[in-house]
């Protein structure tokens, strides 16, 4: 809180210092740490997503504006710099070329690979999102398919009924021929009854038959006396003369 | 110049108080700690490098030594961090003091041999002879053995004092050579002078390789041990 007091006092004392009132979340949220006072009861404002823009590195945009109206930054740095140098202030040593050294190492490095180093962290990032992201539409797929399955089960309960009929037809059927089967069955069973009955008349008609004519026969022949027989093969054998004699052989057409 | 050449590795004081509990102290403050998942770039690299190294190093102990692992990985970050930031101009590395070094190297070196010495004795004995020794050779093989042993500790400390300590020193002498050339001979200069980028180059390396052989030999130890 009280640095966001300072930064209202700076804002109206030097007004091209406004844009630093974005200082007042990335406080906020870094003195949040130390837990000092009662803990906020307001959502805490959220930090911006990119930072100040800086010149060099180093040297806020703000810097700059600041001094614009009044003196030129570069030649205030350079006055600053040579004044050092000149009252030897700070003292060209061995350590000069050392940080000389240091310093251009860093910055070649970091002008070569930083977008590079910049990608790769935000492809992690991204990965992590991206994996959420999946675990996310899965869920919401499944929960479709399941809508979906639910779906057409409802819309197939209302299609029972042809399955029914089906059923109900197909069992009528069975009944039917069932029946008929046995129908079929009892009228062969009559008529084998009745083919019995038939046949012993029959044969009984038969056997009769034969009796009667065995009978007729025996009696036929028994009745026939000898002599009867003598006189009947006599006029047989007069008659086949005289046939024979009538009936001369005619001559063949 | 002999006095000027040491006097960037006396430790610093502040009217009397030892700054040097605050250069120390100082560069956890340059690797942020974040509860999102997100984070902004250089909380993901830093995150990323630190799980890839505790990843190749803790793979190799059973679970025993990777109780270890959230020492040495803050082992590992402390002297590189240390190392690269004692290169910037004007700036104290602790690790040229053989008294930081040591208070690293002892209790880390004594923890992994007593820890070896109480749970498993046969093995932790056993190393003071290496196999297949012919046995005339075995009292005087155990002697340097025991000696060996003894001496790595030691070992450890002077080994990271030196490198950086003789690494600060070389590139001290050639920027002081360079400073006295460049009134005399300019091409020369610069030549020196890219003698003195190449040994920042490898001045970089050798705090990353030194933090690296530190925490690895700490490892090495305790896989022993365990």
């Amino acid at each position: 809180m009280l640095s966001r007091v300072v930064l209202s006092a700076a804002a109206t004392a030097a007004p091209s210092l406004k844009n630093a009132a974005f200082l007042g979340p990335g406080v906020l949220q870094a003195t949040r740490t130390f837990h000092t006072g009662q803990p906020h009861l307001v959502p805490v404002p959220p930090l911006p997503e990119y930072g100040g823009k800086v010149r060099y590195g180093l040297i806020p945009e703000e810097f700059f504006q600041f001094l614009y109206p009044k003196t030129g930054p570069y030649v205030l740095g350079t006055g600053l710099i040579l004044y050092a140098l000149s009252k030897e202030i700070y003292v060209i040593s061995a350590e000069t070329f050392t940080a000389l050294s240091v310093l251009g190492v860093m910055v070649y490095g970091i002008k070569k690979y930083g977008p590079f180093v910049a990608d790769f962290a935000d492809k992690l990032n991204e990965q992590k999102l991206a994996q959420l992201e999946e675990a996310k539409q899965a869920s919401i797929q499944h929960i479709q398919n399941a809508i979906d399955t639910e779906k057409s089960q409802q819309a197939l309960v209302q299609k029972r009924h042809y399955l029914f009929d089906v059923q109900r037809n197909n069992i009528a059927m069975a009944l039917e021929v069932t029946y008929r089967e046995r129908l079929y069955r009892v009228y062969k069973e009559v008529k084998n009854r009745l083919d019995y009955h038939i046949s012993v008349q029959n044969m009984m008609r038969r056997k009769e038959q034969e009796h009667m004519i065995n009978w007729v026969e025996k009696h036929v022949v028994q009745s026939i006396s000898t002599q009867q027989e003598k006189e009947t093969i006599a006029k047989c054998i007069a008659d086949l003369k005289l046939l024979a004699k009538k009936a001369q052989a005619q001559p063949v057409m | 110049m002999n006095e000027n050449l040491f006097a960037s590795f006396i430790a610093p004081t502040i009217l009397g108080l030892p700054a040097a509990v605050l250069i120390i102290l100082f560069p956890p403050l340059l690797i942020p700690t974040s509860k999102h998942l997100i984070n902004n770039r250089l909380i993901t690299t830093q995150q990323w490098l630190i799980k890839l190294t505790s990843k190749q190093m803790m793979t190799m102990h059973n679970t025993k030594g990777r109780t270890w692992s959230l020492m040495l990985v803050s082992l590992i970050i402390f002297i590189a961090t240390t190392n690269l930031l004692g290169l910037l101009p004007h700036s104290f590395t602790p690790t040229t003091q053989l008294s930081m070094n040591l208070a690293m190297a002892i209790p880390l070196w004594a923890g992994a041999v007593i820890m070896g010495f109480r749970s498993k004795i046969k093995n932790a004995l056993a190393h003071f002879l290496p196999q297949g020794t012919p046995t005339p050779l075995i009292p005087m093989l155990v002697i340097i053995e025991t000696i060996s042993l003894l001496i790595q500790p030691m070992a450890l400390a002077v080994r990271l004092t030196a490198n950086i300590t003789a690494g600060h020193l070389l590139m001290h002498l050639i920027g002081s050579a360079t400073l006295a050339m460049s009134t005399i001979n300019l091409p020369s200069t610069l030549i020196i002078f890219t003698i003195l980028i190449l040994l920042t180059i490898l001045e970089i390396a050798v705090a990353l390789i030194q933090a690296y052989v530190f925490t690895l030999l700490v490892s090495l130890y305790l896989h022993d041990n365990t």
